[in-house]
């Protein structure tokens, strides 16, 4: 068995490793630009048509942009940043809901329901498996004979 | 002149899809033959009617006929020949002119293919739901969406199309292709209400309309790989995909439209899924039109808002009609339709099919919860938000690494039940290649999880599509197999469209690199290699426009890759500035070139360069899908033969996994109609 | 389950029923959508540093007293052009009163078209040049023109998105000077 088998654990340890060189947090991606890149990704651009202020090349974007910069460099935390640019915007400027409130709906709910959808599928197939066989009745035998002709 | 010939062509389509439907609404009530016979002859004057109305339209538009409003709005005499033409969708009215059309020319192409059964009250029905679809988009353009309305001066010389949709010859190609997939699913739809009110929900209306939502999936998939491509090539911002409501709206239908296809099969095979799949496709044609009213109510923001009109309340009446019609049927009859089957085995492809649906569902719903959310929360809270690129693509990665997971797995499945022995044997090497894979991206410096994963996944996918061509055509040669069992070779291409492009998706959406640079003529920047000389620039006036051209030299390690042309352009009626981008394609990545600010006082120009790695194969990714769907049409050998299949075909297919398809269309296997008997 | 398709159908109604409430909502409601709203209204404005083309440096803090309506406008915006008569108007009818001060701020242009523009079309009131656009980030300003009236206190009283006319412009002095 484990003969068979061994090719598949080989398999199994080289994702594993690979994965996790991958996975492991290498402590150093949290520089300045990386960040700001980051969050000029979350907001949107106000006067663009549904474009982060990352991509777009308008000028409240390109503010924005330098106001990010600026922030970072001084030291403000991401939440603050979120917390000015709501201020100023709206909360229409975020591009990724708030996790609360009316947030944790359009987080919580497509995972809630792949959950619900997995799990029914799961128990119909246990359902199907443990299903007894059943005898076919006369009723079943005309049915058949219908659909053939 | 021409506004009342437009008009009554309209009418006269009108009427005919209300007289189609009386005929055949009595032919069928009265088991009268002739009745259905005559009754399916109304679909030819509709699309006629159709014909003429767009013709009329186009008409108008060519010689610049101001006095119907429409002209008027979307056409000026400086308009370009090819731009006056697709002005025929350039708005909402000529939107509906020209889903009219289509409909009309699916409607056709049924009432052809079915002629034989025209008495046949399943046909009768869909002819019927076909019609009613028709009627109501012909109402719509008597009412509110005429596209002949006149005006009571005209004017000298017309508005002209929306700058953006005159700076592309793509213009005349995605929303058509769009819309041929948009109005192609009302043909499954009008089957699935059809079973679903004279209770033939066998199998029939599958097999009926197999090639027709293929076809629709087709022509969908293009169409949205088009809009894609516009928004890379001609919008400039320099991505293809940004998760509009408008381009959400799209994908919904094609996300179940997918699912659809692929557990039809499990349909076929096992009888099970009945209810499901009739529900799917009704959920398909409702996300058509939900599509079309978020499209065009003005409902949500988005670069598609070109014009917003009174037809959102009908469009919305409609789509809570049809829904309501659907799944009022669903609930009076799906009981009925539960078929006795089950699954043997979590490990199979029925398995497979199913958990594809799963996740398909759940990237449907993902992608409509993220859309109407905003309103939603307008409604309910009075708050406005926005839900944007983060949001879907944290939520839609995990799922679509799972359907390439699947992808990857289930060809390698045998129906019913495997042992884990076949498993391992068929998906050994495959894996192999996939592991290999994913090992050497890290190797060569790849950290994003998501984008490892994608390459591991598409190597394994990859491997195991060509072990099964190459089982597929050892004993008689490629072209053979392919033909003997095209949908599923056809299918497995477009797998391998898919794989292209979900590595493209991968490697762009991470490893590209955006800079702006400032230069004055002659100057140059390096960007990730690549040399941008700004050479000269030159001012282009004309009656359309206003534009200001860049020339800029690309080069790399020495080698001159040409000069190219990003351009700013400006229109006479709108303030707004369209960049123009250029871009060098190239196999490995593309060089995106935009002119984000034109010459200064200084003569300084901010250039915008962004290195966009493997974005071609977005689009080879597309055309191998467009090749994978006409092979899955075409029609299979064996059909014809109109027998058991060959001893050489059977041993060849049950090595590959499949199972023999021994029946011809329409019978169902005797084993799904046998209940289970206790041996 | 009895009946597994029957309350299945009943469960999708329900949600797309309620779909369906929303957008009709929001479908009727089609007028509100357009109109953006201002999140400073009763919030202290922004701090701002502009130089005007005279070359005086204006701060928000040098307006304290003296009720302020900041103008965004640029040379090229085709609404601004349609609002200027109405702004001459207005700056006209008040430009003696003590407490009163119109500012333009220059947004999105280069300075020397915005100079020329001045010069060329008669434009009397301070306008102010903002480098890297910040005066008008910090006010949350989407596009020109932008009207924001601000009290002796800095507190924004009104804000006028697009062109506005000159009744437009009196309501919102009137609601700068706390009479409403």
């Amino acid at each position: 068995m484990t003969r068979r088998l061994a090719p598949w654990i080989v398999l199994a340890a080289v994702v594993v490793a690979t994965l996790a060189v991958v996975v492991w947090p290498d402590g150093g991606d949290a520089s300045p630009s990386a960040r700001t890149r980051a969050l000029a990704e979350e907001f949107r651009c106000p006067e663009c048509e549904g474009l982060s202020v990352a991509d777009s090349s308008a000028p409240t974007a390109r503010a924005m942009r330098a106001d990010i910069r600026e922030r970072v460099a001084a030291g403000d935390s991401d939440a603050e940043i979120r917390q000015v640019m709501v201020d100023r915007f709206g909360e229409s400027v975020l591009l990724k809901p708030e996790g609360e409130g009316i947030g944790l709906v359009v987080w919580g709910l497509p995972v809630v329901a792949l959950v619900l959808g997995a799990g029914g599928l799961g128990f119909a197939l246990w359902r199907w498996r443990h299903q007894p066989t059943v005898h076919a009745t006369d009723a079943d035998e005309a049915l058949v004979e219908r659909a053939r002709t | 002149m021409r506004a009342a010939l437009g008009v009554l062509s309209i009418a006269v389509g009108t009427s005919a899809a209300v007289l189609g439907i009386a005929t055949l609404g009595l032919g069928l009530r009265r088991h009268d033959d002739q009745l259905l016979r005559n009754g399916r002859r109304y679909v030819f004057v509709v699309l006629g009617a159709a014909v003429v109305a767009v013709l009329v339209m186009e008409w108008a538009l060519l010689t610049h006929d101001y006095s119907i409003e429409y002209v008027a709005e979307n056409n000026a005499r400086s308009t370009p020949l090819l731009f006056t033409i697709t002005g025929l969708w350039a708005a909402l009215e000529g939107s509906i002119l020209l889903w009219a059309l289509v409909l009309g020319g699916y409607l056709v192409f049924m009432a052809r293919r079915f002629r034989d059964r025209a008495t046949d009250p399943l046909v009768a029905w869909a002819t019927v739901t076909g019609l009613a679809v028709a009627l109501f988009f012909f109402v719509l353009m008597l009412g509110p969406a005429n596209p002949f309305k006149t005006l009571a001066e005209a004017p000298a010389d017309g508005a002209g199309p929306n700058p953006l949709l005159q700076n592309h010859p793509l213009m005349a190609f995605h929303p058509p292709m769009l819309y041929l997939g948009y109005v192609g699913f009302t043909v499954p739809f009008a089957f699935a209400i059809a079973a679903l009110v004279t209770g033939r929900f066998g199998e029939g209306w599958l097999a009926d309309t197999r090639r027709a939502t293929l076809v629709a999936w087709g022509f969908l998939t293009a169409g949205i790989l088009l809009g894609a491509w516009w928004s890379y090539e001609v919008l400039g911002w320099g991505g293809y995909w940004a998760w509009d409501p408008v381009e959400n709206a799209s994908l919904l239908p094609w996300l179940t439209g997918t699912a659809f296809i692929h557990s039809v099969i499990v349909q076929e095979r096992r009888g099970m899924l009945r209810v499901w799949n009739l529900s799917l496709v009704i959920a398909t044609f409702c996300l058509t039109i939900l599509g079309t009213f978020l499209t065009r109510s003005g409902v949500v923001d988005s670069v598609h808002s070109f014009t917003q009109s009174a037809i959102g309340p009908m469009l919305l009446g409609f789509l809570g009609l049809v829904a309501a019609v659907g799944i009022g049927l669903i609930a009076w009859r799906g009981d009925r339709l539960r078929a006795p089957g089950r699954l043997d085995s979590p490990v199979s492809r029925e398995s497979a099919f199913l958990a594809n649906n799963l996740l398909f569902a759940a990237l449907a719903f993902v992608v409509l919860l993220g859309t109407v959310y905003p309103l939603l929360a307008e409604a309910l809270q009075g708050r406005r938000l926005s839900v944007g690129e983060p949001y879907f693509d944290r939520m839609t990665t995990p799922v679509g690494l799972g359907l390439l997971f699947l992808m990857a797995a289930a060809p390698a499945l045998p129906w019913r039940a495997t042992s884990g022995d076949v498993l391992r044997r068929r998906l050994l090497v495959p894996a192999w290649a996939g592991a290999i894979v994913m090992a050497a991206a890290v190797v060569l410096g790849a950290r994003e999880l998501a984008q490892v994963l994608t390459f591991g996944l598409g190597a394994f996918a990859l491997a195991g599509i060509a072990r099964q061509f190459w089982l597929g055509g050892r004993a008689h040669g490629p072209i053979r197999a392919v033909r003997s069992n095209p949908r599923l070779y056809g299918g497995l291409v477009v797998h391998v469209g898919v794989v292209l492009i979900a590595v493209a998706l991968a490697s762009s959406s991470s490893y590209s690199t955006k800079r702006e640079v400032r230069l004055r003529e002659g100057e140059s920047a390096t960007v990730r290699g690549y040399t941008v000389t700004y050479l000269d620039s030159s001012v282009d006036r004309s009656d359309q426009k206003t534009t200001v051209a860049t020339r800029v030299r690309v080069e790399r390690g020495g080698d001159d890759l040409g000069v190219y042309a990003p351009a700013i352009s400006t229109f006479p009626n709108s303030t707004q500035g369209i960049g123009t981008p250029s871009v060098r394609t190239g196999l490995r990545e593309d060089v995106y070139l935009t002119l984000v600010s034109s010459p200064n006082e200084r003569g300084r120009i901010t250039l915008g360069v962004a290195v966009n790695p493997l974005v071609l194969w977005l689009w080879i990714g597309g055309g191998v899908m467009a090749l994978g769907t006409l092979i899955a049409l075409v029609p299979s050998l064996r059909r014809r033969q109109q027998g058991l299949p060959s001893a050489d075909a059977t041993r060849e297919l049950r090595e590959s996994g499949e199972r023999p398809e021994g029946q011809a269309p329409g019978i169902p296997a005797p084993e799904r109609v046998r209940p289970r008997v206790k041996a | 389950m009895r009946h597994t398709a029957r309350w299945a159908a009943l469960a999708v109604g329900v949600v797309v029923a309620g779909l369906a409430v929303v957008l009709a909502l929001r479908v009727s409601d089609a007028e509100r959508q357009t109109r953006p709203r201002s999140e400073l209204l009763g919030d202290p404005a922004p701090e701002f540093t502009v130089t005007t083309m005279d070359g005086e440096e204006v701060t928000g803090d040098s307006l304290r007293g003296r009720t302020v309506i900041v103008n965004f406008w640029n040379s090229w915006c085709t609404p601004c052009k349609q609002e200027e008569p109405a702004l001459k108007r207005f700056y006209e009818r008040h430009r003696d009163e003590a407490d009163f001060v119109l500012l333009g701020i220059v947004r999105d242009d280069s300075p020397k078209a915005a100079r020329k523009a001045v010069q060329e079309r008669g434009i009397e009131w301070p306008m102010g040049i903002d480098p890297g656009d910040k005066a008008a980030l910090d006010f949350g300003t989407r596009g020109q023109p932008e009207t924001y009236a601000i009290t002796p206190d800095g507190l924004i009283a009104g804000v006028q998105y697009g062109p506005a006319s000159i009744a437009d412009l009196d309501t919102m002095l009137a609601a700068a000077r706390g009479q409403s």
